[in-house]
This record gives C-alpha cells, structure tokens and sequence, in this order.
C-alpha cells in the first residue's frame, strides 16, 4: 500500500453570488495558485469552469478537519494571507493621498520625516535616519536608523542598523537575508521574509 | 576660466593635505598651471608638504583683508615652475573667513591658473563650509575603515547642500580617493575593499593610494612622494593628477597582495 501526507494550505471561502465570486477571483487568483480551495455553497458549471480555466485546485463543501488547537494556529495564517490581499487594494487609495517615491541616497546626518509614506529606491547610511508614520518600503540596504509607526514596512537591514517598529526595537538578526517584511499582528511583530529575491524592475 | 576642486573627508588625518599637495605637483608636471590654497586658517601645513616652509610672507588672510596682490602672496614652487601655493594664515582663525572675500579670492585664483586645488580643514564647521563653496568638483579623501567613511559620507552630504553650484541647480562632480590602503589587510578582510566603500558612497572612484612608509620621509623633507618614482603611492597620485587633467588612465589593482619570490623562500623557513 502506498501513502503519502501532506499538509497543504487551504483557503476557505462562502460561496453566496456567482458573480461576486468570479470578480474576486479576477483579483486575487494569483495568491492561490498552492491553495486548495474549499468552497463552501451551491455546486454550480460556471464556477467549476471558472475554476478550471484559471487552473486552481478546488472541492465543494468540504468539512475540513482540523482540530481546535490547530485551529487557533491556523488563524495567523489566514490572517496573513488576508493581510497579503489588503495592499493589492489599499495602497492604492492612499497612493493618491500621502505616497511619496525618493531616491535619495540618505547619508549620515541626514534625517527623512514624513508623515505619510514612504518608498525609497536607496541606501540608508550610517548615522542616516528615516522617522515616518506611515508605511515603509526600502529597496536597498539599511544601515542607519528607522523609526516607523506605519501598517508595515518592507527592509533589508545590515547589523550595524537600528530598527524600530512601534516603539519595538527589531532585531537585525532576522532582517539581514534579502528582504523583509515587518507587520504588526495582534500586538505582535511578525517578520516575514519576501519568499522569492525580489527584482526591482 | 580655471577649475575650483576642493579636498575634502570630514576625519581629520587621513591625508587630505598629502594629498593635495601631491596631485597639485602632479597637475604642474602635466604642464597645467595649477595653485593649492591652504584653507585650514590656524593650522597651516601644506607648506610644511611642499617644501615652502620658511618662504611665506603674506597668506590669504592679507590678500582678503589687506588689500595685498595676488601675485605677492602666491609662492612659486621650487619643483615645479607650473606650481603655485598660497598660504593659510597662521595667527588668525576661522572666523574671518566671510564668502563675499572668498568668492572674489578664488574668482581672481580662477582667472590666472587651469586648476585651483583647496585643502579643506578637517570637520564641518563653517573653515569646511566655505572652503566648498565656490567648489566645482571635489576630491573626496577617505581611509578604508568605518569612522572615515561615515565622515565622509556626512561632508558629502553637506557638500551637496551648501555648495553654491547645488544652490544654482547644478551638481558638483565628486571623486573618491582612497588613501592608505593595506593589502595584505584587505586580503585577510580585516580592511573594507573599495567596492563596499563605492556602494556606501556612490561616487565615482578617481584613485587608490596604497600605504606607504614613505611619505613620513617625504613630508619631513617637504618632497611629495609623487617625486619618487620608484613609490607605489607615488606612482598612484601620479595616476589621479592625470585623470583630472582629463586623460584615461587605467586602473592598477593596489589591493592584492603578492609576494615576491625571495619572500615566499623566507616563508618557507619561518
């Protein structure tokens, strides 16, 4: 006898109105992709043809089995992905408004503040320093100082920089590989590293 | 109309003045007319370098503020008949340095020579300031080690804030020197290498100087080392001062370190 366990990533999901379940999936299909789908609803051909035509991996009304323990851990992963799907749209929004784009070599004694924010295409020098209240994303090495009080922000930062992220200081240990995205979850600082080298076209 | 560089690093003694005079002398012996102007008031050293010592009657101080001739105080050069020095003061400080009497100094130096080379007093106060002022491009001298580059990394960035070109919307033209590199330490990695150094600073690199004992003798002796042409620095400050007069000088790898065949038998027998 032959058998094999996995333990895949599954993506729960009610479904009430066709149409408003096919523009979702217009949006976020990307994110999927190494999803099972668990479609909770009426079985219906235009869904599964949908489906099929976008190449997911879907099962109706499935009780999925998981524990009550296991639950609780699962959460933070749902979370995370919900969270995953919120920038698509949000940023977006507030690009309009307070998104500022620099690419500004920050050298020592030099001192960003912003209320909004922030993208920058450059290094941070040491004794450099970035104070936001927005989000951050920098594209390139830190080696100075932040302070941000944003939603999140995305950086790679060497072990002589200081990171802090709500009045929390980071450490840099987890933040020297590539780069890394820093949350605030629940009261607590989630670091994710970007899964694949990001290219920055 | 001559062109303002100014030498600059933010650290003090990491050869700033050793290195204006040797690309000076090394400008005059790709026959442009070339001055140095010792900036640091108070703390006079170039013509100690240059071997000009003893023969400064009047400085910059008094051709500013006393109504004496540029052509009093500019000393000739013994080394070079293309070589022009003019000197610090030694009794005043900074303070009397004001940009209306700077700009119609280096205005004046501008007219009368191809290159007017300053040495920029160590720090960012205001000797620094205005030494950069009137700059169109600047020669930034670092060592490869930490607390140098973020010195200089803080003198670029108020290089580029304060400097008259910046504040007219044009951009000064900075150049990386790298002085005292040790190769045997950048090879064991206990030196930065230049390209950590480029990537912190993002300038353009004009040279590589490597550690030599030397220029000690050399400035006691009020010699540059670009005289010796058996010096390796000597022969690297040669390099720069061709490049800034514009020629296409490539690069000598100055960072590995190789050993000689009668140093390798002495390893063997250590």
């Amino acid at each position: 006898m032959k058998t094999k366990q996995y333990s895949a990533k599954i993506f729960e999901i009610e479904l009430e109105n066709e149409d408003g379940f096919i523009s979702f999936f217009d949006k976020n299909y990307l994110f999927f992709q190494n999803n099972l789908i668990v479609i909770n609803g009426q079985e219906s051909d235009k869904i599964k043809n949908y489906l099929d035509s976008k190449d997911l991996k879907y099962v109706f009304n499935l009780d999925i089995p998981v524990q009550k323990k296991q639950k609780t851990n699962l959460e933070p992963i749902q979370k995370a992905q919900e969270k995953k799907e919120e920038p698509k749209v949000k940023p977006i929004e507030k690009a309009k408004t307070n998104l500022k784009v620099l690419d500004k070599l920050i050298r020592s004694g030099q001192e960003v503040k912003l209320d909004g924010d922030l993208l920058l295409l450059n290094r941070v020098n040491s004794g450099g320093s970035i104070i936001i209240n927005g989000t951050l994303i920098v594209t390139q090495i830190v080696d100075g100082s932040i302070r941000c009080n944003g939603d999140f922000m995305m950086l790679q930062a060497s072990s002589k920089a200081n990171i802090v992220f709500h009045d929390v200081e980071v450490d840099n240990k987890f933040l020297q590989d590539k780069l890394n995205r820093v949350e605030l979850i629940n009261n607590e600082i989630v670091i994710t590293p970007a899964l694949k080298e990001t290219s920055w076209v | 109309m001559g062109i303002v560089i100014a030498v600059i690093s933010g650290k003090g003694g990491v050869g700033k003045t050793t290195t204006t005079a040797n690309i000076g002398l090394g400008i005059a012996q790709n026959d442009k007319k070339c001055v140095v102007v010792d900036f640091d008031i108070g703390q006079r050293n170039l013509d100690m370098l240059l071997g000009l010592e003893n023969r400064v009657v009047y400085d910059m101080v008094h051709v500013m503020d006393d109504g004496i001739g540029l052509k009093q105080a500019l000393i000739k050069s013994k080394m070079s008949p293309n070589l022009s020095f003019l000197a610090a003061s030694q009794t005043k400080d900074k303070s009397v340095l004001d940009s209306d009497k700077i700009s119609k100094l280096v205005s004046g130096l501008k007219e009368e020579f191809d290159f007017v080379i300053l040495d920029a007093p160590a720090g960012i106060e205001s000797g620094y300031e205005h030494t950069i002022e009137f700059a169109d491009r600047a020669l930034v001298v670092v060592n490869p080690e930490v607390s140098s580059i973020r010195d200089s990394d803080r003198a670029i960035g108020i290089l580029d804030s304060k400097s008259k070109k910046v504040k007219d919307g044009q951009e000064v033209d900075k150049f990386l020197i790298i002085n005292r590199i040790d190769s045997k330490m950048v090879q064991s990695g206990e030196m930065l290498n230049s390209d950590d150094i480029l990537e912190i600073l993002s300038i353009p690199l004009i040279g590589k100087i490597p550690e030599d004992k030397g220029i000690i003798d050399a400035s006691n002796q009020g010699k540059p080392i670009i005289l010796d042409e058996n010096s390796k620095a000597g022969q690297a400050y040669q390099r720069v001062a061709s490049r800034i007069c514009g020629e296409k000088v490539d690069f000598v790898d100055v960072e590995s370190h190789k050993e000689s065949f009668m140093q390798k038998v002495k390893g063997i027998f250590k």
